[in-house]
């Protein structure tokens, strides 16, 4: 079984959007909500003023918070490592958007919960996740993280940083930020092995 | 501009509220139905002649409860969910609070009606009514990320369920309440100083949050501790008045920590 990741090279974006707004078509994402979105920094004062876009998502943690509270097993992860949402199973109880600390998730108006699934239905068409697919600038790679030569592995292990965000609450993301500008935001966590 | 970071974003972080006011109402009336049903199950294992008008009130609650739950949620039109519960999944505070809802609604049906065994239903009851005012703190505690719902949640959440459903008694010339009611007031008032002081003496995210609480209702959480901290000189005298001030105290102090503890500070 594979173990999906993502690194996003935050030299490389630059903040255009394109990501978001394939993954709202991609998915059909209703209005007011997204699974993914472009935060913007501007820090500093001039002339020293810096800019940084970071994307983020459901980082698709190995240690998902969101699972263990979830009381019908609609949350779960699967043999490849996908945090998924069972909506079958899903009573929109609201857990598992208080237990994700980076706010992925979101009501659907249809009556369940819903976040970014890395696009499960394309991948498992050989197909890449439609934010990677689209990304104009080539900041996103994607793969198996147990894969030495996978893309993503080399992107990672080229990197001259690789943070997550949030490491101090042990969820070990697997969606991991390459080479942020020094001094900025994200911590460092090393490389995820 | 100042050094300060400015943030902008393109979409949105589910960083809204996602609670509304049918769970911040479902937070009071569990804390309402499990407190009066610990209290049917306490005079059920009593010696004294059983008031079986305390086990339907104690019902009519739960009742009460599991309709707003049910009319509150997003898939309220797919009925069928309701057999998910049935698989065990103990790491979940809100399985735990659906299973202590549900039997407590069986235990108090059986009292109120008076068939088979009056101490084993009260056992029961008292099991499953602590499970049901415990369960609340449970859930908000388990949300490492946010920080304003600390583990200190695990016992505030629980004496001031007890108190909302004790105090309310009052009103009800429960006399034999007064004493456990100021004992509880005082518990739910020392709990809450505490913690203010464990935000402020927290990390950095804790006094985050502590200010987001202070900014958004930080002079109604002071109110809520004050009511409780009074509510005892009055509950002698005046026994429905100190039960009165007690619930308000409480039921106003849950409700903010649960609207704005939904706080959680950005990924930085």
């Amino acid at each position: 079984m594979a173990r999906y990741g993502m690194a996003i090279d935050l030299s490389a974006c630059v903040g255009c959007a394109a990501c978001a707004v394939a993954c709202k078509l991609e998915n059909e994402v209703p209005p007011g909500v997204s699974r993914l979105w472009i935060r913007l920094e501007e820090s500093g004062r001039f002339p020293e003023l810096h800019m940084q876009y970071r994307p983020e998502q459901c980082l698709q943690c190995e240690a998902p918070p969101c699972v263990p509270v979830c009381p019908t097993g609609a949350s779960h992860v699967t043999s490849d490592g996908l945090v998924l949402v069972d909506v079958e199973k899903c009573i929109a109880c609201g857990a598992c958007i208080a237990a994700c600390p980076y706010g992925a998730r979101y009501f659907d108006p249809r009556g369940f919960v819903s976040k970014c699934t890395f696009c499960e239905h394309r991948l498992s068409q050989g197909r890449l996740p439609a934010c990677v697919e689209t990304c104009p600038t080539l900041c996103r790679t994607f793969g198996d993280l147990d894969d030495p030569h996978s893309e993503v592995s080399q992107a990672i292990r080229a990197a001259e940083r690789v943070d997550v965000l949030k490491p101090e609450l042990g969820t070990r993301p697997k969606v991991v930020y390459l080479n942020a500008p020094a001094g900025f935001g994200l911590r460092s966590m090393g490389v995820p092995r | 501009m100042t050094g300060a970071p400015v943030t902008t974003l393109y979409g949105l972080p589910g960083m809204g509220p996602f609670w509304h006011w049918p769970t911040l109402l479902h937070f009071s009336l569990v804390a309402l139905a499990g407190g009066t049903a610990l209290l049917a199950a306490l005079r059920a294992l009593g010696r004294e002649r059983f008031p079986r008008r305390l086990a339907w009130l104690a019902l009519g609650l739960v009742a009460l409860d599991l309709v707003l739950l049910w009319a509150g949620s997003p898939a309220r039109f797919r009925l069928t969910h309701v057999y998910l519960y049935l698989a065990v999944r103990p790491t979940s505070a809100i399985w735990w609070g659906a299973w202590g809802l549900a039997s407590t609604a069986v235990l108090t049906l059986l009292l109120a009606v008076g068939r088979g065994p009056r101490w084993l239903w009260g056992g029961m009851l008292s099991l499953t009514a602590t499970i049901t005012l415990v369960y609340p703190g449970l859930a908000l505690a388990a949300n490492a990320a946010r920080p304003l719902w600390t583990p200190l949640l695990l016992a505030f959440m629980p004496v001031t369920g007890l108190l909302v459903a004790w105090g309310a008694a009052l009103l009800f010339r429960q006399r034999d309440l007064r004493d456990p009611v100021a004992g509880l007031a005082l518990g739910g008032a020392l709990l809450g100083a505490l913690y203010l002081a464990g935000l402020a003496f927290g990390g950095a995210a804790a006094r985050a949050g502590l200010a987001e609480l202070w900014r958004e209702g930080g002079t109604a959480y002071l109110a809520a501790l004050l009511a409780m901290l009074l509510s005892p000189l009055l509950v002698r005298r005046w026994p429905a008045a100190g039960g009165l001030l007690a619930v308000a105290g409480a039921v106003l102090a849950r409700s903010l920590i649960v609207h704005i503890g939904a706080f959680m500070p950005p990924a930085m």
